[in-house]
């Protein structure tokens, strides 16, 4: 499925290694447009700044979680339809049905590799 | 002065009301020697728990240990990934420059893994700690027969309570996370 590699992509994590490991794998799928935030209420101001094409984030941040940030992300009408992808080391089935429930495209579990991550992408956003 | 008549009232007659009285006092004695060995028991164990040397020295040994810990991480995972990086950002190197970049930069993950030494060390001293922590509150909680109260403190309680209702269970234990293949049956 072919993706829009030029589509802005921001990655939420507090924990900046992790940013960077998303980023550098994200740039070599080709994705150049990447911004980050480090927790929920910054990723959401930035939402609110800029048009992106998928937004992938963690859940356990402070002061807003990830599961937060999903759940105002589909609360807001400009911005509900945006793909969101949970990457997360939270791996029990409640937290993965409450983050459908809420409307999360798909979820990746900690640790994860690069293969992974091109899938989910190509699912929730290839053509 | 008054005879001895006057002075000294004669005792009364043992009666029932007098031995019952006497039963209640025994009993009332036996509880207070009860409870004053059971205050002597906790004394001694308390002093067993050390809680002195606890504060002063293990407690703040664990901090200490793990804080370096985290410190010695970031620093390797910095390392490895500028390596890493260093190699996939090479586009306009001669073959021979190709491969000596990488070589050098494979060295240099070699080199940074090394942490792992080190904080294998560090991380068997906090258990070690931990270890010593379980075991004199285990031998306290047995020898006090101590009881947990119905609710944890107020603060920690709210805490705990936050982190339900957002479910935030952090990284579940060994053998106990749900795998990629069920998270991906649940969205097909």
């Amino acid at each position: 499925m072919a993706l829009d590699l030029s589509m802005p992509i921001l990655v939420v994590d507090d924990y900046q290694t992790m940013v960077r490991i998303i980023r550098n794998l994200l740039k070599q799928l080709g994705f150049e447009d990447v911004d980050d935030a480090s927790d929920g209420t910054t990723a959401l101001a930035k939402l609110k700044q800029k048009k992106y094409g998928l937004v992938i984030s963690d859940w356990n941040m402070e002061p807003m979680t990830g599961y937060e940030l999903l759940r105002h992300v589909r609360a807001d009408e400009n911005l509900r339809s945006t793909p969101f992808i949970m990457v997360t080391a939270e791996s029990k089935t409640e937290n993965v049905i409450a983050a459908k429930k809420a409307g999360v495209n798909n979820y990746i579990v900690k640790p994860f590799n690069a293969q992974t991550l091109k899938t989910k992408i190509e699912g929730v956003c290839g053509a | 002065m008054a005879p001895a008549s006057a002075r000294a009232p004669r005792e009364p007659a043992p009666t029932n009301n007098t031995q019952a009285s006497a039963e209640t006092d025994y009993n009332l004695l036996r509880e207070l020697a009860a409870v004053a060995e059971y205050i002597a028991r906790l004394k001694r164990e308390i002093g067993a728990l050390r809680v002195n040397e606890l504060c002063r020295e293990r407690i703040p040994t664990v901090h200490q240990e793990l804080g370096t810990v985290v410190r010695a991480t970031a620093s390797a995972t910095d390392h490895i990934m500028r390596a890493a990086e260093e190699i996939l950002g090479a586009n306009d190197d001669s073959f021979a420059g190709y491969r000596s970049r990488v070589e050098s930069n494979v060295l240099a993950i070699f080199e940074a893994c090394s942490f792992q030494d080190i904080t294998g060390q560090r991380i068997s001293k906090v258990v070690d700690a931990l270890s010593h922590l379980e075991q004199r509150l285990g031998r306290f909680a047995v020898a006090v027969r101590a009881s947990d109260a119905a609710e944890p403190p107020e603060p920690e309680a709210a805490a705990r309570e936050r982190r339900a209702g957002l479910m935030l269970n952090g990284p579940a234990p060994e053998g106990q996370a749900i795998g990629q293949g069920d998270i991906d049956k649940l969205f097909d």
